[in-house]
C-alpha cells in the first residue's frame, strides 16, 4: 500500500492544487493577456514589455530586494549569535526562552502597530526627546517610515523574524552542543573554534531552510509596505495591488505580470540559494 | 507501482471534480430573483422579513460605520426584521470582488448593497455587475427626491438610469486648527505662498485616495481653465490632457520641497493625513464631509479650535449612491435597506454632524413641514460652514472617465521625478 501516505495527504494535496496552483495558471494565463471577460482573447507578451520598461518596475524591484535581503541577512545573523547564546549558557533561562518565542505568536500588522507607535515621527520616542528638549517638533525626529529606506519596515521584519529562525536552528545547536561540542572542546579547540568548526557547519541546513523561508516571506508581503512603505518606489507585491484594484479593469493583465515576475524571482533566488549553500557546505564539509 | 499512481491520480481527479459541484448543489431551490422588480412593493418588505443583508461600504470613518452598526441596524431590526450585516471594503476592492464573480458566472454573490460612485460606478455599468433598473421601485425615492436634478440623473457626468439611487451629498471642504493657522489660503496661489513660507507643514493623500484625488482637481481647476475645460467625454486622449495638465504637474512640482517630508512620500489614505494633522505635524487636513470636524469636536477627538473652510473659487461637491449587484442573493432586502435609507427620518439623522454629518439627498422642496423644521433646527455645530455658504460655493465634478488617467498622470509626472 504505498499509495497510503498519499491518500492521507490527500486533502492538503487538494487544496494546494487547487487554490495555489489554480491561482498561479489564471494568473498566469491573464499576464499573457487570455481575459476572456473583457474580450481579451489573444496571447500576447504586451505587458510583460509593458511592465519591464517602466522605470518604476526596476525601482520597485530594487526596492523589494533591498528589504527583503537586508531583513534576512540581519535576521539570520543576529538569531545565530542569539541561539549560540542561549545553546552556551549554563542553565536553561526561562525568561529569555519565554520571551524571545513572544515575537512568534504576534501577528505583523500588531507588530507593525507596536514599532510604529515606538519609533514613528509622532510616536512615543519623539515625544520624550521633544520633552526632553533633543528636538524642539516631531518632524525633526528621524522618519523611518513612508521613506525610502524602509528602516522601519525592516525593523518589524526583524522583530518577527529573528526569533522564528532562532526557534529553528536552537534546538539543532542544543543536539550539536551536548556531544559534538565537548569532543571538540576535549581535543582543545578553542570556543571559537567550536563554534566556526563544528557548531555553525553542523547547523547550516537549519539556517539554510529558515533564511530562506524568511526571504521569501519578506519579498512576497504585502501588508506592511503597503502599509507604511513610501509612495514612490512601491514595493512589488503593493504595485500589484495598486493596478489590480484600479477601476480601469484592463490594467489587470498588468497586475498579473507583476504577480508573475514576483514569483519566477523569488523561486529562482531560493533556488540559487540552496543550491550555493549546498555545494559550498559540501566543500567545507 | 505505475499501477498504484494511477489509481491514486483517478482517486484525485474524482475528488477535484466532486467537491466544487458538492458545494453548488446548496444553490438549487432559491427563489428567482429576477421576479423582485414584477413584484408589490409590499411584497417585497414582507418577504424581506427575517433576511440579512449584507452591505458593502467604505469604512474608514468611525462615526460613520457606528451610525450604520446602531442607529441603522437597529431600527432596521425594529421596523423590517431585516438584519444590516455591514462589510467595509474600498469601492475598488469590491468592484474587483464582483468582476471575479462575473468572470465565472456566480449568480449568487455575497454582496447586497453597495455605497458607490464616480469611476467604481462607470465600471461597474460598463462590465454590467449592477442589477437594475431598480429607482423606480424605491417609494422614497419616487416620492421625495428630484430626479432631474443633473447631480441625480448623473454620476460624475455618467447617466445614472436608475441602476444606483442617491444617498447623501459631499462636498469638500479644508480643515485647519484656528489655534496654530488663523488666515488660511484661499486660492491655489495662497497656497503656494502659505506652503512655501512653511516648509513641511502642508501635504496631500496619495492618488488613488479620493481625497487626495479631489484636491488635486481643484488646483487643476484654478490652473488649467476651469470644470468647463474638461467637458464630458467617454474616453480620454492620455496625450492632450497631460499637456492640457501641464500648469498642474508645475505647481505641484514646485510646492512639492516644501511639503511634509520634502514632497518625498505621500500619506497613503486620508485617515493618515488626519492623523498627522491631530498628531500636529501638518497644519491642514481636508474632508469630504464639511461637518465631519464638529462632528470630531463634540466627541473630544480634536480641539475646538479647529474650522473648515472653502476656497474662494469654491469646492466640488458630488452625490454619492447606492446600487445592488448583479448576484446580490438579497436584492428585496437591499431594496427595502435602501428605502430606509433614503427616507427623512434615516436622512435627517445622517446629516447630524454627531452622527455622521453628510449632506442629505433628497429634495427639500418635497419634504413635509415638520421635516423641514426638523433640518432647520439641526444643529450643525462650529466647525460647520452654512448651508448656504457651501450651496454658494459648490463646484460640480468632472466625468468620471477624466479621474483614473488623471491620477496615473500624477504619478508619472509628479511622483517619479
Amino acid at each position: 500500500m504505498k499509495y497510503k501516505p498519499y491518500l492521507y495527504l490527500a486533502p492538503a494535496l487538494l487544496v494546494l492544487t487547487i487554490f495555489f496552483l489554480g491561482g498561479l495558471v489564471f494568473a498566469l494565463l491573464q499576464s499573457f493577456g487570455y481575459f476572456p471577460v473583457l474580450g481579451l482573447t489573444q496571447f500576447t507578451l504586451k505587458y510583460y514589455l509593458l511592465v519591464v520598461k517602466q522605470k518604476e518596475f526596476m525601482a520597485s524591484l530594487t526596492f523589494t530586494l533591498y528589504i527583503a535581503f537586508v531583513s534576512t541577512f540581519l535576521s539570520t545573523i543576529i538569531a545565530i549569535y542569539l541561539a549560540n547564546y542561549m545553546v552556551n549558557l549554563k542553565q536553561k533561562n526561562k525568561v529569555i526562552d519565554f520571551m524571545y518565542k513572544l515575537p512568534i505568536a504576534v501577528p505583523h500588522i500588531v507588530a507593525a502597530l507596536m514599532i510604529v507607535f515606538l519609533i514613528s515621527q509622532g510616536g512615543f520616542l519623539a515625544r520624550i526627546f521633544i520633552n526632553l528638549g533633543v528636538i524642539n517638533e516631531s518632524g525633526q525626529f528621524p522618519p523611518v517610515f513612508y521613506s525610502r529606506n524602509a528602516i522601519g519596515i525592516i525593523t518589524i521584519y526583524m522583530w518577527k523574524e529573528i526569533p522564528f529562525i532562532t526557534l529553528m536552528i536552537y534546538t539543532v545547536m542544543k543536539n550539536i552542543h551536548g556531544k559534538l561540542n565537548d569532543v571538540a572542546a576535549t581535543l582543545k579547540a578553542s570556543p571559537w573554534q567550536v563554534f566556526f568548526q563544528v557548531t555553525l557547519p553542523l547547523s547550516m541546513p537549519s539556517i539554510i531552510s529558515a533564511s530562506a523561508i524568511v526571504f521569501a516571506f519578506s519579498f512576497g508581503a504585502f501588508e506592511i509596505p503597503f502599509l507604511l512603505g513610501a509612495t514612490y518606489p512601491k514595493a512589488l507585491p503593493v504595485w500589484a495591488y495598486y493596478n489590480y484594484i484600479s477601476p480601469d479593469l484592463y490594467n489587470r493583465p498588468i497586475a498579473m505580470v507583476i504577480t508573475i515576475i514576483l514569483t519566477s524571482v523569488c523561486v529562482m533566488l531560493v533556488g540559487l540559494y540552496y543550491l550555493f549553500m549546498k555545494k559550498y557546505l559540501r566543500q567545507w564539509g | 507501482m505505475t499501477k498504484k499512481l494511477r489509481k491514486l491520480l483517478f482517486i484525485l481527479l474524482i475528488l477535484i471534480i466532486v467537491l466544487p459541484v458538492a458545494g453548488c448543489g446548496n444553490d438549487k431551490g432559491e427563489v428567482l430573483e429576477e421576479d423582485v422588480l414584477e413584484q408589490d412593493w409590499d411584497l417585497i418588505v414582507a418577504s424581506a422579513q427575517g433576511t440579512t443583508v449584507n452591505f458593502y461600504m467604505w469604512g474608514g470613518d468611525d462615526r460613520i460605520n457606528s451610525w450604520v452598526d446602531n442607529y441603522v441596524s437597529q431600527t432596521m431590526q425594529e421596523t423590517y426584521n431585516i438584519t444590516v450585516n455591514r462589510v467595509p471594503m474600498d469601492a475598488p476592492e469590491f468592484i474587483n470582488k464582483l468582476l471575479g464573480e462575473k468572470q465565472v458566472n456566480r449568480q449568487k454573490g455575497s454582496i447586497d448593497l453597495l455605497w458607490i460612485n464616480g469611476e467604481n460606478f462607470r465600471t461597474a455599468r460598463q462590465a454590467e455587475m449592477l442589477w437594475g433598473p431598480f429607482a423606480e421601485k424605491i417609494p422614497n425615492f419616487n416620492e421625495y427626491v428630484d430626479t432631474d436634478a443633473l447631480d441625480i440623473a448623473f454620476d460624475f457626468g455618467f447617466p445614472v438610469e436608475g441602476f444606483e439611487v442617491p444617498y447623501g451629498k459631499a462636498q469638500f471642504a479644508f480643515t485647519h486648527d484656528t489655534a496654530r493657522v488663523s488666515n488660511p489660503p484661499r486660492s491655489s496661489s495662497e497656497l503656494m505662498e502659505w506652503v512655501k513660507a512653511n516648509p513641511g507643514r502642508f501635504t496631500y493623500p496619495e492618488m488613488p485616495d479620493f481625497t487626495g484625488s479631489v484636491f488635486i482637481r481643484h488646483l487643476m481647476y484654478e490652473l488649467c481653465g476651469g470644470y468647463e475645460a474638461f467637458p464630458y467625454v467617454e474616453e480620454v486622449n492620455i496625450e492632450d490632457l497631460n499637456e492640457q495638465l501641464q500648469p498642474l504637474w508645475a505647481y505641484l512640482n514646485d510646492i512639492k520641497p516644501y511639503l511634509w517630508r520634502q514632497g518625498e512620500t505621500y500619506p497613503s489614505q486620508i485617515a493618515q493625513l488626519d492623523q498627522l494633522f491631530t498628531d500636529g505635524e501638518v497644519d491642514f487636513t481636508m474632508t469630504y464631509h464639511p461637518s465631519r470636524f464638529s462632528g470630531m469636536i463634540d466627541q473630544g477627538l480634536v480641539p475646538d479650535t479647529v474650522r473648515t473652510f472653502v476656497w474662494d473659487q469654491g469646492t466640488i461637491g458630488n452625490t454619492h449612491f447606492l446600487a445592488i449587484p448583479f448576484n446580490a442573493p438579497n436584492k428585496g432586502g437591499a431594496m427595502v435597506l435602501a428605502n430606509f435609507l433614503m427616507s427623512p427620518e434615516a436622512q435627517i439623522s445622517k446629516y447630524d454632524p454627531t452622527n455622521w454629518g453628510d449632506m442629505i439627498a433628497l429634495d427639500i422642496n418635497k419634504l413635509e413641514e415638520k421635516y423641514i423644521q426638523e433640518i432647520e433646527s439641526t444643529d450643525l455645530g462650529i466647525a460647520t460652514l452654512s448651508a448656504e455658504e457651501l450651496a454658494n460655493h459648490r463646484l460640480p465634478e468632472i466625468a468620471s472617465a477624466y479621474i483614473q488617467v488623471i491620477e496615473d498622470l500624477w504619478r508619472d509626472n509628479v511622483i517619479k521625478e
